[in-house]
């Protein structure tokens, strides 16, 4: 029985890695697609961008040769990528030239987590309950009117509605500051004024993201429950005289099995809502992160982002795997 | 509930056509050039501009109307860019089985789990100037996954089915069948996901266009968010720039998106699930 | 003693865009306690449903139309809401065992633990009472008492079937309604299925069983009493020997014969030899429903349908040809 289980899990952590070193070849080949020597073209770019001085561009330009190998053998440049990698080594910002990414990354990605993570976990159960209950009530005018609601819901973009938000909310109403992750001046730590200024600030755009997601939550739910309330086994359990409250008890583990893959899938989904969110915001996390970076093109910057973002959704969905395998039954003992 | 349905056909149909008449017969009737200014900067809406003026002068109406055009040619040509990928390869997989499933199924995880936006925004960088046909093409490459998993999970039961048995015995070849025997069950199926996929690319682009990766030298309804947001159309209070296209993006992806749950109810009831 | 269940005349139908499609028809039945009942028939005569009609399982696009069905010390259920019958019949006075018993336990949930739910909610037995109950039955029944530690998926196919028919008789029902309990198993599976039938029976758990197939060789090992139905209507009811040594209806003779005749080629072809299908029951035919196939039709029997006609001992049947004193 547990040589199940430890099978199902090293093919899960297998699978990952795979997805992993999948993501690393593609981001070390891409830059290396350009024609010409990469340096000089990622480098040429901060030129355009800025009025630098050649000192400067000098430095850099010397760094990134460095940096990239050029010259080397592709596979010697390869192995001195992933080298640095597994030093944590994410490479050096052209735009914010001297500083490494990794410190630039480690800034701004404590924020987008704490306002993804609590989003997701809020919406997933708010969404399921919801689910559940028009699940229950299907057919009804509860049904007829809430779901076609939920869809559009569902289809609403993420980034407008933020913005109406923020105009509703924060412009017009002022219930909200219009922006900002806490108030100017303000020095991040563990004391009332500063969790309740960030709270504050935080409560907009972790709302605007709940709504939003709560929408396909409750849908997929939905369609799971009934499809599960019409299953053989509820039949049974329905003619041997058990509750309603019970059969959707049952219905309800079943169809929660599936839901909780689908949390490791949407995390992707969302993960890039939430980064256009911030944007909205000004909520500085990832999101104004890679907007900067995109628009400096600041490549090695990007490229961090990139790994960190790609290691995040790998590593939700290897531990929304897990917990899959520790839930189900059907993993845990065949 | 038979009725019902039908309703929310027509609703959803309903929806969609009125925002592709103001696309496709719009600029007929309201011949302004959205591209330059044609007005004061950030005017209100007014008889000259029914939906005001953006911060360049240039009228929102105008500007929507042929962002409807992008942002549904897009669609469309993504939508078929996708289907064909996802029918394939979930055909294949879910005839198949064994190993090539599993690798099928694997990389349809891998760019399943994956948020489009950041694979979009790595090849984005390194193509500079984007015509709609590069961006619809890129947002048709990445977004055929979910489809792929439910082609697969449908194929995996029409096989059991007693007609791929008997084209079996008939010594029909596995792709054969799959195209002749089960696509044609599964016609209605692809159409509402062709629709379906549609809807989403359609939100795809303005996501794009939204951090500036979208349609270079167009305009598209994510472009013009992306205009306003970089004026700061919100906090400057000028909704009638920021609201229309949003409003107009969610009309058009949900009512397809109601369209497709609507028609595969009707055509095939028992054909649901994931 | 008195019957247990009297189905008078019921009918119910399908709702369908096209019509009612009348899947039981006119269905007269008495269930007597000690009766093992066997419903044969034809795939698409209507007896699942009947097996539903008969608890009130009746839900839409499934109508009740017209009947009685009186349950002894209960009353006639077809005028009771549903989850009144609900709460007072299922699983207590008439349990179903259904035709998809494969798929019938919770995916999630360990055998022993679906027991404790259903003891718990209908004896408000505790976990270790109701533990030791289940495993009493288990055990009297000839099932491994491991077997309640195990989820579903754990269990081959006729140990499932096996453990849905305990489940379902735990509360000791006075009726217990089985749907095809044999189709989908092996020979020997469908052995131990039958005897454990037998012994649910022999040891008064239950009362009665109607036992619900298509395979008549199945019914003569356990029957006590045959209805055939076709087209949604009971053609012939008797006592088991009776039908099976002397059938009266030309359905019945057809359908014996097809499965009754030792060799194997004769009993493959099934009905094959009866020409045509099951008539669409949509637009069941005029008259009786069967002429359209009948061998021995007559010009009365396209127009009006034949009477039920008693012939001796609890044995009836509906066709002309008994009132001329043939037999086929």
């Amino acid at each position: 029985m547990y040589l199940n289980v430890l099978r199902y899990l090293a093919r899960r952590v297998v699978f990952a890695l795979a997805a992993f070193l999948f993501f690393i070849v593609a981001i070390f080949t891409l830059p290396r697609l350009i024609p010409g020597n990469p340096v000089d073209v990622l480098v040429s770019r901060l030129v355009m961008q800025a009025q630098a001085n050649p000192e400067l561009i000098h430095a850099v330009h010397r760094k990134f040769m460095e940096e990239f190998g050029v010259g080397l053998p592709l596979w010697k440049q390869f192995t001195r990528f992933v080298a640095q990698l597994l030093r944590g080594d994410l490479g050096t910002s052209i735009s914010m030239y001297p500083r490494k990414v990794s410190e630039i990354l480690a800034l701004f990605l404590p924020w987008t987590v704490a306002l993804l993570i609590p989003a997701i976990l809020v919406s997933w159960a708010v969404g399921n309950f919801l689910g559940v209950l028009i699940a229950w009530r299907r057919g009804t005018v509860l049904d007829r009117v809430i779901t076609p609601i939920l869809l559009t819901i569902n289809r609403i973009p993420f980034y407008w509605f933020a913005m109406v938000m923020l105009f509703i909310f924060a412009v017009y109403l002022r219930f909200f500051p219009i922006g900002d992750t806490y108030r100017w001046g303000l020095s991040p730590g563990l004391n009332w004024n500063f969790v309740v200024n960030y709270l504050h600030h935080y409560a907009l755009p972790f709302l605007t993201l709940v709504v939003i997601s709560t929408g396909g939550w409750a849908i997929g739910m939905r369609s799971m429950t009934i499809y599960e309330l019409g299953s053989d086994y509820i039949l049974f359990a329905d003619l041997l005289g058990l509750p309603q409250r019970r059969l959707l008890a049952y219905a309800f583990r079943s169809a929660c099995l599936p839901q909780v893959t689908e949390l490791g899938l949407n995390f992707g989904l969302m993960l890039g809502g939430s980064l256009l969110l911030e944007l909205v915001f000004n909520y500085r996390g990832m999101g104004s992160i890679t907007f900067q970076a995109l628009s400096t093109l600041d490549y090695p910057l990007i490229q961090g982002i990139f790994i960190v973002l790609a290691a995040a959704v790998i590593a939700v969905n290897l531990v929304v795997d897990i917990v899959y395998g520790l839930v189900d039954p059907r993993i845990k003992v065949t | 509930m038979k009725k019902l349905r039908n309703t929310r056909l027509i609703i959803s149909t309903g929806f969609f056509l009125s925002v592709v008449a103001l696309g496709v017969v719009g600029p007929w009737v309201y011949p302004v050039d959205p591209f330059s200014p044609s007005g004061k900067r950030t005017q209100p809406p007014s008889w000259e501009h029914p939906l005001g003026t953006d911060a360049h002068g240039r009228d929102v109406l105008a500007q929507l109307m042929h962002g409807i055009r992008t942002s549904l040619w897009i669609g469309v040509i993504a939508a078929s860019i996708a289907t064909p990928i996802g029918v394939l390869v979930g055909g294949i997989s879910g005839y198949k089985r064994g190993v090539l499933d599993e690798l099928l199924m694997a990389s349809t995880n891998i760019v399943l789990a994956f948020p489009p936006i950041l694979l979009l925004l790595l090849v984005t960088v390194f193509v500079p100037v984007r015509t709609r046909m590069v961006v619809a093409l890129l947002i048709g490459l990445t977004s055929w996954p979910l489809l792929a998993r439910a082609v697969r999970s449908q194929v995996m039961s029409l096989k059991e089915r007693q007609f791929t048995f008997l084209a079996r015995m008939a010594g029909l070849g596995d792709i054969k069948i799959v195209l002749v025997e089960l696509l044609p069950n599964m016609m209605s199926y692809v159409f509402s996901s062709f629709v379906w996929l549609m809807s989403g690319a359609m939100l795809a682009e303005a996501g794009l266009s939204m951090i500036g990766m979208g349609v270079t030298a167009d305009v598209s309804l994510g472009t013009m968010l992306f205009w306003a947001q970089m004026i700061d159309a919100v906090r400057r209070g000028l909704f009638w720039w920021f609201i229309p296209p949003g409003g107009i993006l969610t009309i058009m992806s949900a009512s397809l998106l109601l369209l497709a749950t609507a028609l595969d109810e009707l055509f095939n009831p028992k054909l649901r699930g994931r | 003693m008195n019957t247990l269940l009297v189905a008078k005349d019921v009918k119910a139908y399908y709702s369908s865009p096209k019509g009612f499609v009348r899947a039981v028809d006119g269905v007269t039945l008495d269930i007597n306690p000690g009766d093992v009942v066997g419903v044969a028939g034809e795939s698409g005569c209507g007896k699942s449903t009947l097996s539903n009609v008969l608890m009130m399982n009746v839900q839409p696009p499934l109508k009740f139309v017209g009947g009685k069905l009186i349950l002894e010390g209960v009353g006639d259920l077809a005028v009771m809401e549903r989850q009144k019958v609900k709460a007072q019949v299922w699983g207590k006075v008439i349990a179903l065992v259904p035709q998809s018993a494969l798929n019938a336990l919770i995916p999630t949930r360990k055998v022993g633990a679906f027991i404790k739910d259903v003891l718990g909610y209908h004896l408000k037995l505790d976990a270790r009472k109701a533990s030791a109950l289940a495993q009493r039955r288990f055990q009297e029944l000839g099932l491994p008492v491991e077997t309640l530690a195990k989820y579903p998926h754990q269990l081959s196919g006729g140990m499932r079937q096996r453990v849905v028919i305990a489940i379902a008789t735990l509360l000791n029902p006075k009726l217990l309604i089985a749907d095809e309990p044999t189709s989908a198993l092996d020979v020997s599976t469908q052995k131990q299925v039958l005897k454990m039938f037998l012994h649910l029976k022999t040891e008064h758990i239950v009362r009665a069983i109607v036992f619900i197939t298509h395979d008549i060789a199945i019914l003569r090992q356990i029957a006590t009493r045959i209805a055939i139905m076709y087209a949604g209507k009971v053609m012939e009811v008797g006592p088991m020997e009776a039908v099976i040594q002397r059938p009266v209806h030309p359905y019945t003779c057809s359908l014996i014969r097809s499965v009754l005749t030792p060799e194997p080629e004769v009993k493959e072809r099934g009905l094959s030899h009866l020409a045509g299908d099951p008539p669409d029951l949509l637009q069941p035919p005029a008259g009786c429903r069967f002429h359209p196939r009948c061998p021995q039709s007559m010009a009365i029997c396209t127009q009006e349908a034949p009477p039920v006609v008693g012939l001796g001992k609890d044995h009836f049947v509906s066709c002309y040809l008994v009132l001329e004193g043939c037999q086929c």
